[in-house]
């Protein structure tokens, strides 16, 4: 099986190979031999090339969410043998700001067509007692505002699209 | 006098700080009620109490903030007493006073108290009567712009635009010059009548990169009174702390001394009963500055608990039923070493934003010296309408270090898995030299976030070799002709395992 693993804005290809409990996983390149054990419900023990990580891994949206040593990631996979890597695709294709929890749109703070640099905010959101900016990913002009003033939103709701 | 003994604690909060109430109830043999919003059905506080009833919807002003369904419990379930917790009414002084009236123990000080220290300018006016150094600026809310205007040309800029019925970071506006002023006036206005009902400001001289420095205080209703020494709170976001610890490196054992005597003096002369906590600002010469009281049991109360050795809450409650102080003040002492870490729900890349969510696994630290205070387990869903605090993580040693080492250790055990924490974050922070050497203020974190994040390289990769070893395996064992749907993952992969040996 080969998959191309999104994490923390990188794609990192990854090859498993095997029956279990022992793996070979090649990461870009690298061959690397894998033991795996589950160590209860959603975690495993990885000894990678002796190298020992306690490591819960579950599934979440579209892709999985990952902890390790303190500090957690979230991982998409794609089939690495049809997909082509599109990274350089999403930094210029329109990309799609989504509330990242349930709460209440305090303000919108651009329009429709206004040209936009990347970071500058867009929709102030309400939650959990803070508000918080929802800034553009990239620079670019907002081709639409599914915002309204007061409306409260689920968590993934398209906020606005910048293209 | 409201204080008498008691068998029955209506716990009026939910969270982490209800179950650490709860405890402290059962270890003095009393009977805890907990009472919970519509989202807090499977809340830990609920299931871990002996009495548990709702008092209304999700968010906090239908439930958790509504007083008269609070008082409607204790009556109707024979509470005698109540514990506020921290946040919600437990500085409220309406609540207490309520609970006075409807002959139920407030475990706190009186409302009266409350009242008068809760206004921040009357605290600073009482403390200023008591001989305590206060930052420069107003004592009474002042109404006019052009009156805020004189007193901060007096002061000299910077300065601080407060709510004199504040707290808790809300509202605080830093204004550099006197340009920025007017617009500065309104927008802390408008905060303070969002946050508090009450649109009254004052202005306080901003000092320059202070330390956040704190002292514990416990008053019975005997005339005792007594500090606990400090806790040094000067790592903070938005206001708000996220690291403690105790003792504050940055003290002098006579500045301790004298800062722990301001307090008492306070203490005194307000009348106080029960426990609190007097914030100081203390400038670069180490002079200290009265910021302000908090009437109740504050958040990092255990690095006071885990380096004197005393109960904060069992004395709370000790002291609301009529008790003495256990000590006098010749008898407490400070020893060893103790740093709390507040573990949220948020996400410290994109500005703290909160990261609610169900957790979807667990691995909690453990081993010697340390203290998990938390209400979370694994399935336990974060609720949206509340502060985002997970757990808080203490670590303690003999010393500084030792302590430091410990709670890099007990971050790198923690597992947190389907939501975002900010435990990387602490790592960032327990690493960073200027931590390490004791040197920060309250400017800590944005120095913290002005730097480069560690290389998060190999992390990345090892995070892309589970999810695909999990995805592959996940996809051998959909492949097995086991026929048990309900079968777990483990035991699936298990039969697919076997079956490729026969």
């Amino acid at each position: 099986m080969i998959v191309e693993a999104s994490v923390d804005g990188r794609v990192i290809r990854v090859e498993v190979r095997g029956r279990g409990p022992r793996y070979e996983v090649v990461v870009d390149g690298r061959a690397l031999r894998v033991d795996v054990q589950e160590t209860g419900h959603r975690f495993l023990s990885l000894v990678v090339d002796g190298r020992s990580h306690e490591v819960g891994v579950a599934r979440l949206g579209q892709g999985f969410s990952v902890a390790l040593a303190g500090d957690t990631f979230q991982v998409e996979l794609r089939d690495g043998q049809s997909g082509v890597a599109s990274t350089r695709a999403a930094m210029s294709g329109p990309v799609r700001v989504a509330a990242p929890m349930p709460g209440k749109v305090v303000r919108v703070l651009v329009g429709v067509g206004q040209p936009v640099a990347a970071g500058e905010p867009l929709v102030v959101i309400e939650a959990m007692k803070m508000e918080n900016e929802l800034k553009a990913p990239r620079a670019g002009r907002i081709g639409q505002i599914d915002a309204r003033e007061g409306q409260a939103v689920e968590a993934g709701a398209t906020l606005a699209v910048v293209e | 006098m409201s204080q008498r003994a008691f068998k029955k604690v209506l716990i009026a909060n939910r969270g982490e700080i209800a179950v650490r109430v709860i405890r402290a109830c059962h270890e003095l043999e009393l009977a805890a009620v907990a009472v919970y919003s519509e989202a807090d059905r499977g809340a830990l506080h609920v299931a871990r109490a002996d009495e548990a009833y709702p008092i209304g919807a999700a968010p906090a002003r239908d439930s958790y903030l509504n007083i008269e369904r609070l008082l409607a419990v204790a009556r109707a379930c024979g509470a005698e007493a109540v514990h506020p917790g921290y946040g919600f009414l437990a500085e409220n002084a309406g609540f207490a006073r309520a609970c006075e009236q409807a002959g139920l123990v407030f475990i706190g000080p009186r409302s009266q108290t409350i009242a008068e220290l809760g206004e921040k300018t009357s605290a600073r006016r009482l403390a200023s009567a008591a001989g305590l150094p206060v930052v420069p600026g107003s004592l009474e809310p002042i109404a006019d712009a052009a009156g805020i205007a004189a007193e901060a040309g007096r002061i000299g800029y910077p300065v601080m635009l407060k709510a004199a019925a504040g707290g808790g970071g809300k509202g605080m506006r830093w204004v550099a010059n006197p340009a920025a002023l007017a617009s500065a006036v309104a927008r802390a206005r408008g905060g303070a009548q969002g946050a508090f009902g009450d649109d009254r400001v004052y202005v306080e001289k901003a000092l320059v990169r202070p330390r956040h420095i704190e002292i514990q205080v416990l008053a019975d209703a005997h005339c005792n009174a007594v500090h606990l020494f400090e806790r040094e709170c000067s790592v903070q976001r938005r206001h708000q702390k996220i690291v403690e610890e105790a003792p504050s490196p940055f003290l002098t054992p006579e500045l301790r001394e004298q800062m722990g005597g301001l307090a008492v003096a306070l203490v005194k002369r307000a009348g106080y009963v029960n426990a609190g906590t007097l914030e100081f600002l203390v400038d670069a010469e180490r002079r200290p500055f009265f910021l302000e009281m908090n009437t109740r049991l504050q958040v990092e109360h255990a690095v006071t608990e885990l380096t004197t050795g005393h109960d904060l809450v069992q004395l709370q409650i000790r002291i609301a039923q009529g008790q003495r102080l256990p000590f006098a003040q010749s008898e407490l002492r400070q020893q060893g070493h103790a740093i709390e870490c507040r573990v949220y729900a948020e996400d410290p890349e994109q500005g703290f934003l909160p990261s609610p969510g169900r957790i979807l696994g667990l691995r909690v630290p453990g081993g010697p010296g340390l203290r998990d205070d938390s209400a979370i387990y694994e399935g336990h869903e974060v609720p949206i309408h509340y502060d985002p605090l997970l757990s808080k993580l203490i670590a303690t040693g003999p010393d500084r270090a030792d302590a430091l080492t410990r709670m890099r250790r007990a971050v790198g055990e923690y597992r947190i898995l389907g939501i975002k924490t900010n435990l990387a974050f602490f790592e960032r922070v327990l690493r960073h030299p200027d931590f390490a050497a004791g040197d920060y203020d309250t400017s800590f974190v944005e120095r913290v976030l002005a730097q480069p994040g560690p290389a998060r390289q190999e992390p990345a990769e090892l995070a892309a070799v589970a999810a695909a070893l999990t995805a592959f395996r996940e996809r051998r064992a959909a492949r097995a002709p086991a026929s048990d749907g309900g079968a777990s993952e483990w035991w699936r992969a298990g039969l697919a395992e076997a079956q490729r040996r026969l």
